[in-house]
């Protein structure tokens, strides 16, 4: 794995919405930050802010305020959208969901390629790369099947390589094992960890599901809109035993 | 990756089925537009076939295609008598309904012809010949579908197909058969026998009951045929057609005709004019009126079928945000799908229309120009339609996919 850096690093981002009486604090001022090749999973009740965090951090919802870094790219600038958002998410964010959110009108194959293409990489070498990737998480022979055609593991597997075969700084799987028995959602883990391992991306694992947690470097949970402490950070050399830095309640 | 022909490919038939709808519709499209021109060339073929330069028609009509008209025969030789004018023939016409023996319907209209001075010369034949003889002779249209030589009786007589014309119908779209005048009329006015003596007992009658009836010879005339009573005038003719002298002016013979008091006198603009503002108008506005409808039905169904493709891979297109494509990615899909589908339902239209309209009861009339109206007129309905599942497809949030 190539020396650590830091795949993403949040200060003070915070989000509401509405208000007066309907005003809802989603996000507290929150610090966070992530190390490539680092595994962390972020747990927390529904409603607790995990998904605002996930928007912010997947440059979908602007926060109210904070900065924010990717790849060592600044994206959010207090609290604002900084250039070309649309690229930084080509080029330096993968995305895994609960269910595998495959295009159901391209095959296995055609939506992995459809990332490097959609970023330029010219249709033969964005084959070539697609079909080993797809060699590589265990589903090569699927590729010319389209997503109905694959169950519900293959199709994880599909979403994995999507989310892996530009190389992004950040992965963020939302809930990615919660439709998998637990030999499958263990074996999708081990994919998230491996890659992290050997692509270098810091992968945040939002997930409910406790029955995998062995596999990640850290977890951190959030709660009423706030990281509360947990988990162990893992610093530029590896791990450090240091406790992670999340802004505590206050 | 050509986002487009892959969604397509994964919903071939629908697409297909959607397309094969469309291009049904552009056809009924298309046959308005091509029917409304066959009118328009139907209404104003057998005029234009008998080439006249000048039409005489009963006083303050504007007959004897737009409304009826009757003039005595003799008008022919009057006309005849003004400087200027070379040529003067009568024209008589009306529709008639028989029965092959065959049991084929025969439905045409009878034209007739002033022979010796016309035997249909001037009208464009694709077989045969003109009438060259004074009866028992007739040209017909190929749409009634007798062959040349074939014999049909009409009235008490048998007649010869002689010469076959393409596209010279009536107004109302019925096939013209030419015969010389008093064929044409001998048919009009044929009676059975006992009718003619019924008609003669009760002209003989009306005389016996009149002063007239105290002359034995008036009752003795009142007996006889029709034909041999020489206070009775022979049948009326719908018009006299003029062709004026070479090098004569049209104008100047129009306003010397026109000094007649008991006549109108149009030239051939004018009746083109009299029949396409009137027995055409109508029918214009109808087709025009249905044809806007159709244009806007497709335009209509094709936005919702661009819609409701967009709305089925509204979640698609969302992901597709997420993953950082551009918006011209998302909305090229979309213009694509809604080009592709109207070029293929503009090509189905053509080719169904391409067969389809020969065989249509009335004449399908498209030049080039109609074919690109619709390729244009097609455009602008794809461009529509996408254009509202592109409002759509804009309004994707990503949010979408991670709420799941």
């Amino acid at each position: 794995m190539s020396e650590r850096s830091i795949a993403v690093l949040a200060r003070k981002v915070s989000k509401h919405y509405g208000e007066g009486n309907t005003y809802v604090r989603a996000l507290g001022e929150t610090d966070f930050e992530l190390m490539s090749g680092e595994v962390v999973a972020l747990l927390g009740p529904s409603g607790s802010g995990k998904s605002t965090l996930l928007t912010i951090l997947g440059l979908i919802n602007e926060p109210d305020g904070g900065d924010l870094e990717i790849g060592g790219q600044v994206v959010i600038r207090a609290g604002e959208f900084v250039g070309n958002t649309n690229q930084v998410r080509r080029r330096e964010l993968g995305f895994v969901f609960q269910r595998s959110n495959l295009i159901p009108f391209l095959t296995a194959e055609e939506n992995v390629r459809l990332v490097l293409e959609l970023d330029g990489v010219g249709k033969r070498i964005a084959r070539q790369r697609s079909r080993e990737m797809l060699e590589t998480l265990g589903v090569g022979d699927r590729g010319a099947h389209y997503p109905v055609e694959l169950s519900g593991g293959q199709q994880q597997r599909v979403a994995i390589a999507r989310a892996l075969i530009h190389e992004p700084a950040l992965v963020l799987a939302d809930e990615p094992t919660a439709s998998l028995d637990k030999q499958r959602g263990r074996q999708v883990m081990e994919l998230f960890r491996s890659a992290a391992r050997e692509r270098g991306a810091g992968v945040l694992v939002v997930t409910h599901d406790h029955r995998s947690l062995d596999l990640v470097d850290r977890t951190l949970e959030i709660e009423d809109g706030f990281l509360i402490a947990g988990g162990v950070a893992l610093g530029p050399e590896g791990r450090s035993g240091e406790r992670s830095s999340p802004t505590v309640r206050p | 990756m050509n986002l487009a022909l892959r969604d397509i490919r994964h919903d071939l038939s629908r697409f297909a089925l959607t397309a094969v709808g469309l291009g049904l519709l552009l056809t009924v499209v298309l046959a308005m537009t091509g029917i409304y021109n066959g009118i328009i060339v139907d209404a104003t073929a057998l005029p234009a076939s008998l080439q006249a330069d000048l039409w005489i028609v009963q006083r303050d009509t504007r007959g004897p295609f737009a409304e009826l008209s009757r003039l005595p025969a003799e008008l022919e030789d009057r006309a005849l008598a003004v400087p200027g004018v070379a040529r003067a023939r009568s024209y008589v016409a009306h529709t008639i309904q028989r029965e092959l023996p065959d049991g084929r319907p025969l439905r045409f209209t009878a034209v007739g012809l002033s022979w010796p001075v016309d035997g249909g010369e001037s009208i464009p034949l694709i077989e045969g010949r003109p009438l060259e003889q004074a009866h028992y002779e007739v040209i017909v249209d190929e749409s009634l579908g007798l062959q040349l030589g074939e014999r049909i009786r009409l009235a008490r007589d048998m007649y010869t197909v002689v010469g076959v014309t393409k596209g010279i119908l009536a107004s109302a779209g019925d096939a013209v058969a030419f015969f010389t005048r008093a064929d044409a009329q001998s048919i009009q006015y044929d009676q059975s026998s006992e009718a003619i003596r019924l008609d003669r007992k009760a002209r003989t009658q009306r005389i016996r009951e009149s002063w007239l009836g105290n002359d034995p010879e008036f009752v003795r005339f009142a007996e006889t045929a029709t034909g041999l009573i020489p206070a009775i005038a022979p049948a009326p003719v719908s018009a006299v057609m003029i062709n004026v002298a070479p090098g004569a002016s049209i104008e100047i013979v129009k306003q010397r005709l026109a000094t007649w008091k008991d006549i109108s006198v149009y030239s051939q603009e004018d009746q083109n004019e009299l029949i396409l503002g009137g027995i055409v108008e109508k029918t214009r506005k109808q087709i025009g009126l249905f044809r806007a409808l159709l244009v806007v039905i497709s335009t209509i169904l094709m936005s919702l079928i661009i819609y409701t493709m967009t709305v089925d891979k509204l979640h698609s297109i969302a992901l597709l945000k997420l993953l950082g494509a551009k918006q011209t990615v998302i909305l090229g899909m979309i213009l694509q799908e809604a080009l592709l589908l109207g070029a293929i339902a503009y090509t189905i239209a053509i080719g169904v229309g391409h067969y389809a309209f020969e065989r249509f009861p009335r004449r399908v009339i498209l030049e080039n120009e109609h074919m690109l109206m619709l390729a244009l007129l097609v455009l602008a309905i794809s461009s529509i339609a996408s254009a509202i599942g592109m409002k759509k497809a804009l309004a994707a949030d990503p949010n979408e996919v991670l709420a799941g």
